[in-house]
């Protein structure tokens, strides 16, 4: 049990060949050095995984993590963590999702379950306070993902796959309510162990330390977030579809896969027109303040609308103006079960090879009428949807096109074009799990979305995307959602754009990047407490431990490198940080050749400033960010890392 | 005096009802003045249907990020020409 309030103190481990649970491990220690959720996760994978081991072999682990925010009544805290081998990157995967389950987990009593083995027949697990059922999911196995919730016990939470997480779609997700833990194919892991779903209840609560002072407290966080202009104002009224016209403007909306960064018909697309003529009401996840889900309307059913992502992927990216499309094509993949972005990201790859003559396969640039037969072929690994199944990347090994695969590690990248944002480029080829603008550091909201920091430059940029990477590694593993994370910024800097107060520190933001170094390197410096960054207060009133800034940059740093020795474990090669020439080599604007993403200028600042060789953690820096591991096995497997990398 | 296209973007566009206005104006500081008044005339009709509407603050240079012609303009004296064509954005974020 733990001493740490704010936890709930177990940690179920689910055989599913044996059919039977026990407790595992975890201590206050372990609470301390992890925080929780994504970090807690990466941490458990860390200890488990062997040189070799595959998305999904049997021993591979599915790891279920909250944290000790979720359920405390601190805003926008409903987020939980699912983290795994991915068979899309054989690396580590981690996926966040706003839906109830991780609530619920903690109601049950636990702050993470762990899945192993693998069942022999569809399954269904169910978890209480007091057991661990097995039932067989033989009625629900081939049924998309809302028949198959309806089907479940009404009284639960629960993890669902669709028909493209049970086929082994590399990139199927799992879905709690109507979110998603989308990207890295965790859905087919769970397909793989035969799991088709998760039903949990409870009534427990975690207990909390000094609760008089965090309804207090919180009463002032949510009235930051709900003042702020990101997350009181643009995020509300148009959710993430409101980037759609700022990523046209500044030309980095990822048109033609990749090929350029501006759309001629991107209004049709926009958030502005998915607000004016589509939106029925906002959505949100569980104790949100921000709402920035949208709810819309297809074939007469009420439905999640789009994110920015699909919106972009699905829109600019594939050359179609049809907004309507748009919104029935995100809500098919919802209900097969597959990564919008991973989807959307592998039809435009195959579009252009199409084009060029290098797989004949009928996608076509700016053709729409066998997209949603394509996303059903791709559901049931049918014909083509087989290959597509497979991701960018596999892809690319078997008919070629690897400048042009827009993926990094495997994993397709979400909708910004980095030519023009080469911070967020840095960041798409170092994320750990892969092509991921949130594990990237998402310094786009610097380089000309949110503020109007040099997008072309690479001064600083370094050192600007560790310090996010780490710090949102940290707030994600506290339960929070990453966005709240936006309201870091003054509000004046968002909301004064040409005061020449915001314009000189914007201008000056690059060269503070030796300063922010100082503090990605010793982390622990910073031993305060900082209102626009209010998870470390919030986490000294619910778990009563002595927790600062300092405090989220020491674990996000802990999490980061953990995370990135067990791919290396995995067999992830030094060098592996890549991303395809098109966006390294090809200026987006013929006439600027600073129009591309400086990859290796990055990196090396990057990797000085990280402590990483070749991508690798040196091991000094493993025992810097205490991260535990023998110096024997530390030198075999980042030799085997070298050997041809 | 310069015929200019005015494009409103964001929330700028869904608080004000405006999407795109043409502007006879000879420098970017001076659209301001012809903007709000078209916004206030949309909000006048928009607030007799529904008494319930705020009225949106007045756009002032120093509120929106301005792209002239696609291309970031931080310079309230920027002298405009015919055709140009100015987008006046609220900063956006998350994804
Ligand atoms: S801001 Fe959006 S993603 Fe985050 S908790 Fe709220 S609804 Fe969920």
């Amino acid at each position: 049990m733990a001493e740490l309030k704010g936890y709930m103190g177990k940690v179920l481990l689910i055989d599913l060949t044996e059919q039977n649970h026990r407790l595992f491990p975890w201590t206050d220690k372990d609470r301390k050095r992890t925080i929780g959720g994504k970090i807690m996760a990466g941490d458990i994978l860390f200890q488990h995984v062997r040189p070799g081991m595959k998305a999904f072999d049997e021993d591979n682990w599915i790891v279920v993590t909250t944290g000790p925010l979720t359920g405390s009544g601190c805003p926008n805290t409903s987020r939980f963590n699912i983290s795994t081998i991915s068979p899309l990157t054989n690396i580590v995967t981690s996926s966040n999702c706003g839906g109830d389950f991780g609530l619920s987990l903690k109601r049950a009593g636990y702050d993470a379950v762990i899945f192993t083995g693998k069942a022999k027949e569809p399954t269904t697990v169910e978890i209480t306070a007091d057991d661990v059922k097995f039932k067989s999911a033989e009625d629900i196995w081939g049924l998309k993902i809302t028949e198959s919730q309806e089907k479940l016990p009404k009284d639960t939470d629960k993890l669902v796959i669709g028909p493209a997480g049970e086929n082994r779609v590399l990139y199927s997700c799992v879905f709690s309510g109507e979110r998603t833990s989308g990207r890295g194919g965790v859905g087919a892991v769970f397909g793989d162990k035969m799991l088709k779903a998760v039903t949990v209840k409870g009534v427990q609560t975690a207990p909390v330390a000094k609760p008089e002072k965090l309804k207090k407290f919180n009463r002032k966080w949510v009235k930051t977030l709900m003042t702020h202009p990101l997350t009181g104002r643009q995020l509300p009224k148009m959710g993430t579809a409101g980037l759609v016209s700022a990523m046209q403007a500044h030309g980095i909306l990822a048109t033609r896969n990749f090929s350029a960064g501006r759309y001629e018909d991107f209004e049709m697309v926009s958030g502005e027109e998915l607000t004016a003529n589509h939106l029925l009401s906002n959505s949100a996840c569980t104790t949100c303040v921000i709402r920035c889900g949208r709810a819309v309307k297809v074939d007469g059913k009420t439905v999640k609308g789009p994110e920015l992502e699909i919106l972009g992927l699905l829109g600019p990216n594939i050359l179609n103006n049809d907004i309507e499309q748009i919104l029935k094509w995100n809500y098919e993949l919802d209900e097969w079960g597959m990564d919008t972005i991973s989807a959307a990201g592998t039809i435009a790859f195959a579009m252009e090879l199409n084009e060029k003559g290098m797989w004949d396969c009928g996608l076509e640039f700016g053709k729409t009428d066998n997209i949603s037969e394509t996303f059903e072929k791709i559901a049931h690994r049918e014909g083509i949807g087989d290959e597509l199944a497979n991701g960018s990347k596999r892809m690319s090994d078997k008919f070629g096109g690897k400048e042009f695969a827009i993926q990094a590690k495997g994993m397709e990248l979400a909708a910004y074009e980095p030519r023009r944002a080469v911070g967020m480029g840095l960041g798409y080829a170092t994320a750990n799990r892969g092509g991921c603008h949130l594990n990237a550091g998402y310094m786009v909201v610097l380089e000309g979305l949110g503020l109007d920091v040099d997008s072309l430059t690479p001064h600083g940029k370094a050192a600007i995307t560790i310090m996010f990477q780490n710090l949102m590694e940290a707030i994600s593993a506290c339960g929070s959602c990453m966005f709240t994370s936006y309201a870091v910024f003054p509000g004046f800097l968002v909301e004064k754009p040409n005061w020449l107060l915001t314009r000189a520190i914007l201008t000056a933001f690059p060269y503070v990047g030796p300063a922010v170094n100082i503090l990605n390197k010793f982390t622990r410096l910073a031993q305060i407490n900082i209102p626009l960054i209010p998870h470390s207060k919030a986490l000294n009133l619910v778990c009563d431990f002595h927790a600062t800034l300092g405090t989220l940059l020491t674990v996000g740093s802990h999490g980061y490198n953990m995370e990135r020795m067990a791919n290396v474990i995995l067999g992830q090669k030094a060098g592996a940080d890549k991303l395809p020439k098109r966006l390294t080599e090809v200026p987006q604007d013929p006439n600027d050749p600073r129009t591309k993403v400086p990859l290796e200028r990055l990196k090396k600042d990057y990797y000085r400033a990280r402590g990483w060789k070749d991508g690798i953690p040196t091991y000094k820096t493993l025992k810097r960010f205490n991260v535990d591991m023998s110096k024997d096995y530390y030198d075999r497997v980042v030799r085997e890392a070298r050997a041809d990398g | 005096m310069a015929k200019v296209t005015v494009k409103l973007f964001g929330v700028l566009r869904v608080d004000t009802g405006l999407a795109t206005s043409e502007v006879s104006a000879n420098k970017l500081g001076d659209i301001f003045k012809f903007v709000n008044e078209e916004i206030t005339e949309i909000y006048e009709e928009r607030h007799r249907d529904d008494p319930e509407l705020e009225r949106p603050d007045a756009i002032s240079f120093s509120d929106a990020i301005v792209y002239i012609n696609g291309k970031r303009c931080p310079r309230k004296g920027r002298k405009l020409s015919d055709g140009d064509e100015i987008w006046l954005m609220s900063p956006a974020s998350g994804g």
